[in-house]
């Protein structure tokens, strides 16, 4: 890893996992000192079109976010900062029975 | 620590009317620490209404039917269908084309004769919601959509009944116990109203483990037993066996929460 830099491991769940494909998970670099907000902007840059079926925004309540198994709502929210080795997780809502 | 002799269930279970055939049913589960007659008996008094008898709904009916509720309700309007059989553990191929309460009602009446079991064919609506929570101790939601899931959340809050919540969607659940003025709602959980999913995919376990979480969340509720997960939503990754435990706060403008009075703490 490059000293300026640092790679999280994101998770997907559900229809996420479907946008993502696969077991949904993701790895993906990005420069130290970033936050969740930067991490939305790399991915929306990254798998945009899919993305924009707004299912995957910050700024959806619905959508858990955590960080290393936390809300972000208790952490810092979308400022949360990242750090090198963190697991982040997209959880949205499903209601099949 | 004492370990309770089945005499000691007996001479309490005299006192408080549980059949011999009902201790030898129960025999098990009397066994558990800190469970006991008294908790029998309290499953025993105990009114659940269950709506929705699919994935969900077949694993945590039997398992209440078999833990002894003393009334089980049943709500769902589906027939059985041949691409139920996946996941609808309750159901046969002789249940094709039946309405779903009424094989479900027969099965668990054959598994447990000692309970009280009524089936109602019906879609859970807002016109009938309060009808079919009246008398009822403790709901249980077994439901594939959002939209009627809102409708049973709102009316449980409001008239203050514990609700069970789980959901599923390929080879993940969810769970979260809901006790008004206590804890998050559903609203709290899922603010904006999502989209709704048609024929979504599932994995066959996924709705019994849910569903077999669920029926313990009620049985621990009933009988005041353990922690339930009050302000916790469990998340499961079956894909790789992952059981998260994520914090839910209550949302100050839950438009549910915010018509009831909130205990402190
Ligand atoms: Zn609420």
């Amino acid at each position: 890893m490059e000293e300026d830099s640092l790679k999280v491991i994101i998770r997907t769940f559900a229809t996420l996992r479907e946008i993502f494909g696969g077991t949904g998970v993701l790895y993906l670099e990005l420069p130290e000192g970033s936050t969740i907000e930067d991490l939305l902007r790399e991915l929306r840059k990254q798998y945009g079109s899919k993305l924009d079926v707004g299912r995957l925004v910050g700024e959806n309540p619905n959508v858990k976010i955590l960080v290393n198994g936390r809300e972000i709502t208790y952490l810092d929210g979308l400022g949360t900062r990242l750090r090198d080795g963190d697991s982040v997780a997209f959880i949205p809502p499903v209601a099949g029975g | 620590m004492e370990i309770q002799s089945p005499s000691y269930h007996r001479s309490l279970a005299d006192k408080l009317n549980l059949s011999s055939e009902e201790l030898e049913r129960y025999d098990r589960q009397l066994r558990l620490l800190g469970f006991g007659v008294e908790s029998q008996l309290k499953l025993k008094r105990s009114r659940v209404l269950v709506v929705g008898v699919g994935g969900l709904g077949s694993v945590a009916t039997l398992y209440l039917a078999s833990a002894g509720v003393g009334l089980l309700r049943m709500v769902d309007y589906g027939d059985v269908e041949l691409s139920n059989l996946n996941r609808q553990i309750l159901y046969t191929m002789i249940d094709l084309g039946r309405p779903k309460v009424e094989s479900a009602a027969k099965h668990l009446q054959k598994l447990n004769p000692e309970i009280k079991i009524e089936a109602i064919r019906e879609r859970l609506t807002e016109e009938n919601v309060e009808e079919l929570l009246s008398g009822v101790d403790l709901v249980v939601d077994c439901l594939d959509n959002f939209r009627t899931r809102f409708i049973l959340n709102d009316a449980c809050v409001e008239h203050g009944k514990p609700l069970i919540h789980g959901a599923i969607y390929g080879a993940e659940g969810r769970l979260m116990t809901i006790i008004p003025g206590k804890g998050p709602c559903l609203r709290c959980l899922i603010p904006r109203e999502p989209a709704e999913h048609d024929k979504i995919p599932v994995l066959g376990p996924l709705p019994g483990i849910v569903g077999a979480l669920e029926a313990l969340e009620a049985i621990k509720v009933i009988t005041g037993l353990g922690e339930p997960a009050i302000g916790k939503l469990i998340v499961i990754d079956g894909m790789d066996l992952s059981f998260y435990t994520i914090e839910i706060r209550r949302n100050p403008d839950c438009p549910v929460c915010r018509k009831i009075k909130i205990e402190e703490g």
